[in-house]
């Protein structure tokens, strides 16, 4: 991992704890719409961008706080590990999200970690790592629609499932995420000027 | 009271993913979640036990007893919810175990004796420790919102701006704490808890190992 070499200097333990601690935060505010988006199929789908249109806070404030390579792919390896453990994963979101992290670290690390607008970007490429988690019903659209019928989940959500699984609501769930994300991120900002900042926490 | 190494509820928790990945077999995964429960109960978290026994039952009774008549519309909403939450089941029963009998110092000296890195131990099981703190600060500041009664749109404000600030405070407590007990100190570190593995860990593993056997013989 990469964790030990970087540009200005390696993670002490000090930037550790503040990783392990925002990390609990964004997990928790994950969790909640992992749980929601078993209600309905739809809110699976938008998922995602749910996520990306409420963790934009820990997220910049992490970023701002460990101005540091590997901030975010500790953050990202720290939730799929506590998702692995409680048994709700699959290879696809793992691999996704991977992505998206090495994504928006290259993306922190070639704009210096400081500059807003790399932020905002590398959080762009962090949230769309989530689509992993809905990403199974195009990739392998016949064989997880059989499978998941196979393990006895209802017909009527599999179509329903089907229905939405079309192109063009794969399109508007990446273009959505990418959206909420923007706008997560712009919340976060408007919160720093209004709080954090008047607070010195930043 | 039966007491497993940590390392052995880490491996136990791969298995129990890996049998529920695997299995299609309904008789399997009933025997598999029995048998969890029956350790957990031998590790002695008995109340545990009965409320995780009650949902799995609920869920299997729901699934083969109650879908089957109940109308399309309900089935749709709940289906998703119930065949997860079976799904979850046994790596919840694993999960509590840890929680129940594995202190995070437990599960760091586990974690150092894999050669898991320091920079990935440390935030995991500062994490870890976390999530009760996060769920306490939740109901103080519901508690102070409904004193306040904060319109619906700034809930969401009102609930995250609190947190992150003592978020951060934690974060520097802690750092604080942390670096006067010498966590940056560069030389290898010993740890006081001695663990090893015993005969339940083998026998616990073992059957770990029968299980995906049998899972991927009788899909």
């Amino acid at each position: 991992m990469n964790v030990q070499r970087s540009s200005n200097g390696k993670m002490k333990g000090k930037e550790l704890i503040t990783v392990g601690i925002f990390s609990a935060i964004y997990f928790a505010i994950n969790l909640v719409f992992m749980v929601l988006g078993g209600l309905h199929p739809i809110i699976w789908i938008l998922m995602p961008a749910f996520i990306a249109l409420f963790t934009g806070v820990p997220y910049m404030l992490l970023c701002a706080k460990v101005p540091k390579i590997g901030a975010i792919m500790l953050m990202g390896l720290i939730t799929g590990i506590i998702y692995f453990a409680t048994g709700t994963f699959t290879v696809v979101i793992l691999v996704a999200f991977l992505l998206a992290c090495i994504l928006a670290e290259a993306i922190r690390y070639m704009t210096g970690f400081r500059s807003s607008v790399g932020n905002l970007l590398s959080y762009v490429a962090f949230s769309v790592g989530m689509i992993g988690s809905p990403l199974p019903i195009w990739l392998f659209r016949n064989d997880f629609l059989a499978q998941i019928k196979e393990q006895g989940i209802g017909e009527h959500y599999v179509q329903v499932l089907d229905d939405l699984a079309t192109g063009k609501m794969l399109v508007i769930m990446i273009i959505l995420t990418i959206v909420c994300a923007f706008i997560g991120a712009a919340v976060a900002k408007v919160l720093f000027r209004k709080h954090f900042e008047k607070a010195g926490i930043v | 009271m039966l007491k497993l190494d940590p390392r052995t509820c880490i491996i136990l928790l791969v298995i129990a993913n890996a049998v529920i990945f695997i299995q299609r077999n309904i008789a399997i995964e009933i025997i598999w979640v029995g048998l969890l429960l029956l350790l957990l109960c031998i590790c002695g978290a008995v109340r545990s036990v009965v409320k995780l026994a009650a949902v799995f039952t609920a869920c299997i009774v729901i699934q083969y007893f109650v879908f089957p008549v109940a109308p399309k519309s309900v089935v749709s909403i709940f289906f998703i919810l119930i065949s997860y939450a079976r799904k979850v089941i046994p790596c919840l029963i694993v999960g509590t175990l840890t929680m129940k009998t594995v202190t995070v110092r437990e599960l760091t000296a586990a974690l150092l004796k894999w050669k898991v890195p320091y920079s990935l131990i440390i935030p995991l099981s500062v994490s870890i420790r976390y999530f009760p703190a996060i769920k306490e600060e939740i109901g103080y500041i519901r508690d102070a919102m409904k004193l306040r009664s904060i319109r619906f749109t700034d809930k969401f404000e009102c609930m995250i701006v609190p947190i992150m600030m003592s978020a951060t405070t934690t974060s520097d407590e802690l750092s604080a704490a942390a670096v006067t007990r010498g966590i940056e100190n560069p030389c290898k570190k010993t740890s006081i808890i001695d663990i090893r593995f015993g005969i339940a860990d083998f026998v616990c593993i073992a059957v770990g190992v029968l299980f995906i056997a049998l899972a991927v013989i009788f899909r």
